[in-house]
């Protein structure tokens, strides 16, 4: 009775989060729209005897990938998206249909579907497939190929990403390792040597005063004078 | 609790029980916090060389009692700009991933009372009870974040930023530091962990626990990590008032304000009960087994002993930079844990 009423109240959690995401317009509305549905689907392994998937969900979805998430979207400023017009009209029938079709059959399964075709509610049993001790014994034993050759294909991710992020023509920061063996000279009077923070910082304000986007210091100091 | 599972079956029975239970222990938390605040103040003052609050009640000991009523009756101000939704939901994350911890944590050994029976010292006692605490940690984060992003201040926004930064980054040397313990403990149980630290008049902790691997390194980075992730001196760049006026909650006052200052106590508390549990053996003491209920004196000493580390660290240290910070935690505390892992392990391994 108990596992039920907390099944219905998190499976009710999670589909009307699931709805809020699609239909929200601001991106950190729907992100945190999303942490609600991570959470609630944590809820109900829970409920289902699997506690170490339970915290898996959280601590890899909710913790760590919904995190970065927020991040890029507080650091991009992203705005409330615009609703354009619908272009092809033709599918809102479609999809009502659709999702009449689903739900009719649902109900038929449920109501009208014979005996044997009927959902009990399975009574909670003691398996022990999502402890942390079964999981732990498969990861390292049967499952142990695949589980590496996971982990490599992470490894290569994170390779690509630090490969994308570091191919810069120009650096910024003249931090040791972010510039090549041989120092690149911007110009006559100014050469960026590895760890010289001071020589990037003039090349920049250099490269700024040229295209325009900063005054020139000389410039300044006069109207300074002036007031 | 036999009568009542008789009435209304055992499941409704346990679930009333526990109920019970966490509201027992939130209520108990909050005053050990309130109460940890003044201890704050009255320390900080003997080290500064000054009094601190000492004139409502004798000695000042109603101070939090009557701090809680002036952030009650104080103005409630929403920023115009701010994003209403977010700017409430989260100082309600903040103190809900705090408080959510508590239950998990064995205070005292099995113990006997009339009319009750015999009976763990620990609200819930679960598989999984050192992930869904590390789980709900990570939450913790959205708390803070959100704060500065929906404030829509500038010290606000930086202060969420370096915080959410901070705290993903700790929480790696944080988890990694608990791998010794959960290596040479075999389990997640944090009730089993602590049984298994019985023995040698009840001191064999698992810090300094030689027929099996001393988790002394583990400790230390234990600690530093969980300072970090209280956003506490010397880490507490978050709200560095120098730089960032409050950092992330700048824009907050009132009740929410309170919300913000009183999650980071609960946490402080938590992650002293875990360093407790983990490496000092919990309420395993001499004389638990002739009379359990000193257990719970144990483990709170304990508890207190870091409660009063953090302070002390508060009135000696200062700041860090925030580079320093960063590099710190990933160039050192980092390597360290992981190599105490494989240090353990392979201790282990050579053992079997």
């Amino acid at each position: 009775m108990l596992m039920v009423l907390l099944f219905i109240l998190f499976g009710a959690m999670a589909v009307g989060c699931a709805v809020a995401m699609v239909a929200q317009r601001n991106p950190l509305y729907s992100a945190i729209s999303l942490i609600g549905v991570f959470v609630s689907l944590a809820c109900l392994y829970l409920t289902l005897q699997a506690p170490f998937i339970a915290a898996v969900q959280i601590i890899v979805y909710a913790g760590a990938i919904m995190v970065l998430v927020v991040f890029v979207i507080m650091l991009l400023n992203v705005d409330e998206e615009v609703r354009r017009p619908v272009r092809l009209h033709f599918l809102i029938p479609v999809s009502v249909f659709l999702a009449a079709v689903l739900v009719a059959e649902a109900a038929f399964i449920l109501k009208l579907g014979s005996a044997s075709a009927r959902v009990e509610p399975i009574a909670p049993q003691t398996s022990d497939i999502g402890l942390t001790a079964s999981i732990g014994a498969g990861l390292f034993t049967t499952y142990l190929l695949p589980f590496e050759v996971t982990s490599v294909l992470i490894l290569m991710a994170l390779v690509g990403a630090i490969t994308l992020a570091r191919q810069t023509r120009t650096p910024l920061l003249a931090v040791p390792g972010n510039v090549d063996a041989a120092p690149p000279v911007r110009d006559d009077d100014v050469v960026i040597l590895p760890g010289d923070t001071a020589a990037t910082g003039r090349a920049f304000a250099k490269s700024q005063i040229e295209h325009g986007e900063a005054a020139a210091p000389a410039a300044r100091a006069n109207e300074e004078g002036r007031q | 609790m036999d009568w009542l599972s008789n009435q209304i079956g055992a499941e409704w029975a346990r679930a009333i029980a526990q109920f019970i239970g966490i509201n027992v222990g939130f209520v108990v938390v909050l005053m050990i916090v309130a109460y940890t605040v003044l201890a704050e103040r009255r320390v900080l003052g003997f080290i500064q060389g000054r009094l601190g609050p000492n004139r409502v009640g004798p000695g000042g000991l109603f101070q939090p009692f009557a701090d809680l009523l002036k952030f009650i009756f104080k103005e409630e101000i929403t920023p115009t700009a701010s994003t209403r939704f977010v700017y409430f939901l989260a100082p309600i994350i903040a103190i809900t991933a705090a408080l959510m911890p508590i239950i998990v944590y064995p205070f005292g050994p099995e113990v006997s009372l009339p009319f009750i029976g015999r009976f763990h010292l620990v609200v819930a006692r679960f598989d999984i009870a050192l992930l869904y605490v590390l789980g709900i940690t990570s939450v913790g984060v959205y708390g803070v974040a959100l704060a500065g992003w929906s404030s829509n201040s500038k010290y606000s926004l930086m202060g969420g930023l370096r915080a959410s930064a901070q705290m993903i980054s700790y929480e790696l040397s944080l988890g990694l530091s608990l791998v010794g313990v959960v290596l040479i403990s075999g389990t997640l149980d944090l009730n089993s962990i602590v049984e298994q630290q019985g023995g040698w008049f009840g001191l064999r902790w698992n810090v300094w626990d030689i027929s099996r691997v001393p988790q002394i390194v583990g400790f230390v980075t234990y600690l530093i990590s969980a300072i970090a992730e209280t956003n506490r001196v010397p880490f507490d760049l978050p709200e560095a008032e120098t730089e960032l006026v409050a950092g992330f909650h700048t824009e907050y006052s009132a009740l929410k304000f309170a919300l913000f200052f009183m999650a980071e106590y609960v946490n402080m508390f938590t992650v002293s009960m875990l360093a407790t549990t983990l490496f000092l053996g919990g309420w395993q003491g001499p004389f638990v087994d002739v009379f359990p209920w000193i257990g719970v004196v144990w483990f709170l000493l304990k508890v207190t002993f870091f409660l009063f580390l953090y302070i002390w660290l508060r009135g000696t240290l200062p700041r860090f930079r925030f580079d320093q910070l960063m590099s710190f935690g990933w160039k050192f505390l980092l390597p360290v844990a992981i190599l105490n892992v494989i240090i353990t392990a392979t201790i282990l391994w050579l053992r079997l």
